[in-house]
């Protein structure tokens, strides 16, 4: 196993080509947007989700509710007594998981999402409906930007997650609820 | 897996043949490539962003075995097991002892065209592992054994009435109910159990960072997600091109990926691996696989800069009117017409034809890989290594000398353009030119050295 690493490894060095260095990717001017609340959800509505700006005295409870009178298993991250499961395939049946986001982009509708409390990540793809909760302060205009602020502290996983599970393999028909969530709603507080 | 022994322009002409569907897949193919246009346009940064992934690319190539160490280390640091397969038959022996050292019975995958490209499926099958692809695309080629027919869209060459039928028999959907969105969740059913089920998943790597030693999957279905997750062993197999040396980079990589692809600003889900989920283990294993090799050659070592978004096969005039089955190397379109002869002239040598060298794919590739230059020098490895059907040989050894004789070439255009207009139609009969929606040009009353003679006479 190892013989094959030196190999490999040495082949490279001995093939590798010139190449220039790297370069800066911040000189070069990104896109910003002056409402980024706008962009955001103006862009998630197309992508199988919506976005809400919570009102004063308005809580995260209560959009979740009007949004989805009946709902079966939720499990919410976003407070300190949560349920705790011993596998992941035990998030199987939830119906709605409330979690909090990092930072979202403006650019995308992409929501970064890695919370140190959580030990299965199942729960944010087993889920049927996924409701991702954001401060209000933090909507960045591009990913270059996400990337700078964004830090791995689940068990060394992240993900950026934009609207609802969704693919177009069928005929390019676009059909949302592939096999994550089939909705997402991301709220701003 | 793919047939030994397809030629491209037997295989075209077969695809061609229905005319209606052939333009369905023109046309739907069409629909995505301008999909991207409306993304990329709407960046005023977007060329910008194109030659930072190509400097980033380039130079990562350019140090690459430094950055496969920095990133070997740092896995490792994460507490991720780090292999290396020289080529697709190791590559395989290593995924089969994982999987059979720990009883794995049953394997999810999320799509990999690496997997694809190292028969994994077969190898795994053979010796008893059940294999389920579970990007709903790729399941419906595995389900109907047939290999995927473009990168992104693997099913794109079938009609919803044709998996309508496939999931009929195979999942018991209703018969003839061909709504996409039915057929779609019947899947997710059915997969939802395979993921809840599965011993072990396997994913590819769209990015791998050495700054962090961490793996990136893009997907839109978030099946990666679920077979990570889930079970408890995760393999992830990559190529030892999808290095990028930081996290940061991804600021630019995951900006360019989906709007090329498939027109979308990003995917759903864009994951971030760095450990297995507690109470599991994480394994990378590292192939090259024919890759070194092309990085020792200066005509083709930029095709390593590929982040396989698909963009040139859906812009490509010949990929959209002949489909991805008609190319022999298991990534068809542009960017398979240069790896395929890289990795093997012979058997892959018509490839390399399957072009009109418009230029398209190199215009929208994303890291700006020359790719309808590379296919031009691959036509020429392909005549040296004698893989030309003797027609097209003597068609271009004629020309050739043509070319080196202007009296004779003179002649002959003077010739044909008498000669063609008043051609009776039986001698077209058999011919290229007898098919439908192609035609012999018009011919011109003067040469284009008569014209330009004649222009720089009138100056005077
Ligand atoms: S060659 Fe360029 S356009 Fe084609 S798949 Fe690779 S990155 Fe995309």
């Amino acid at each position: 196993m190892s013989s094959s690493r030196d190999a490999i490894l040495a082949k490279i060095h001995r093939n590798r080509p010139g190449g220039p260095a790297l370069p800066d990717i911040h000189a070069v001017p990104f896109i910003t947007f002056d409402d980024k609340f706008a962009a955001f959800a103006g862009l998630i509505r197309n992508l199988g989700g919506e976005a809400i700006w919570l009102a004063d005295g308005q809580s995260v409870a209560d959009v979740v509710a009007q949004r989805w009178p009946k709902t079966g298993r939720t499990v919410d991250l976003t407070t300190m007594q949560h349920e705790e499961v011993f596998t992941p395939h035990d998030w199987h049946d939830v119906d709605v998981a409330i979690v909090p986001g990092e930072l979202a982009v403006a650019e995308n509708a992409a929501v970064w999402i890695s919370h140190p409390d959580n030990i299965f990540r199942s729960l944010y793809f087993l889920t049927e409906k996924l409701v991702m909760v954001v401060p209000k302060d933090k909507l960045v205009d591009t990913m270059r930007d996400a990337y700078g602020q964004i830090t791995l502290r689940e068990h060394g996983f992240g993900a950026f997650i934009s609207g609802s599970s969704r693919t177009a393999d069928i005929e390019q028909s676009l059909v949302m609820g592939a096999h994550g969530a089939m909705a997402a709603l991301v709220i701003f507080c | 897996m793919k047939a030994d022994n397809i030629h491209h322009p037997d295989a075209a002409r077969a695809f061609l043949t229905d005319r209606a569907r052939a333009s369905w897949h023109d046309q739907a193919i069409w629909f995505v490539r301008q999909k991207r246009d409306v993304q990329a346009k709407q960046l005023p940064e977007w060329e910008e962003l194109r030659k930072l992934a190509e400097q980033i690319k380039a130079h990562t190539l350019s140090k690459l075995d430094d950055y496969l160490i920095q990133f070997e280390e740092n896995a490792r640091r994460n507490g991720v097991t780090v292999h290396f397969a020289a080529d697709a038959a190791e590559h395989n022996r290593i995924v089969h002892q994982l999987l059979a050292a720990r009883q794995v019975k049953k394997l999810v995958k999320s799509k990999s065209m690496l997997t694809e490209e190292c028969g994994l499926n077969p190898y795994l099958e053979e010796r008893g592992i059940e294999v389920i692809d579970t990007d709903l695309g790729e399941r419906i080629v595995q389900l109907r054994h047939e290999p995927p027919s473009h990168i992104v869209m693997p099913a794109i060459h079938l009609k919803k009435e044709q998996i309508s039928e496939l999931f009929h028999e195979e999942l018991g959907t209703e018969a003839g109910n061909n709504d996409p969105t039915y057929l779609t969740h019947a899947a997710r059913a059915n997969l939802r159990q395979h993921f809840l089920s599965a011993d072990a998943g396997l994913t590819g790597v769209n990015f791998a960072i050495a700054e962090t030693g961490g793996v990136v999957v893009c997907t839109n279905e978030g099946n990666a997600d679920l077979g990570t997750a889930l079970p408890p062993l995760h393999i992830a197999s990559m190529g030892i091109e999808k290095i990028i040396p930081k996290l940061e980079h991804l600021g630019v990589f995951t900006r360019l990926l989906a709007r090329s692809a498939i027109g979308s600003p990003v995917t759903t889900y864009t994951s971030h691996f760095h450990r297995a989920r507690p109470g599991g283990e994480m394994h990378i294993v590292i192939v090259d696989n024919g890759r070194s090799d092309i990085l020792g050659n200066p005509d083709f070592y930029a095709s390593l800069r590929c982040i396989r978004c698909g963009a040139c096969m859906n812009t490509c005039p010949v990929y959209r009117r002949s489909s991805g089955h008609s190319y022999s190397y298991v990534i068809p379109g542009p960017i398979g017409s240069t790896l395929g002869p890289s990795r093997d002239i012979k058997k892959h040598g018509s490839m390399a034809f399957a072009c009109t060298t418009c230029g398209s794919c190199s215009n929208v590739c994303p890291v700006k890989i020359n790719l309808h230059e590379q296919l031009i020098l691959q036509r020429k490895r392909a005549f040296d290594a004698g893989t030309l059907k003797p027609a097209k040989k003597m068609g271009l050894l004629a020309m050739r000398f043509l070319t080196q004789h202007p009296a004779l070439m003179d002649a002959g255009g003077k010739a044909m353009r008498k000669v063609v207009p008043i051609l009776p139609a039986f001698v077209k009969d058999g011919t290229a030119w007898s098919r439908p929606g192609r035609d012999l040009p018009e011919m011109p009353e003067h040469s284009f050295k008569e014209l330009y003679r004649r222009r720089q006479e009138d100056k005077q």
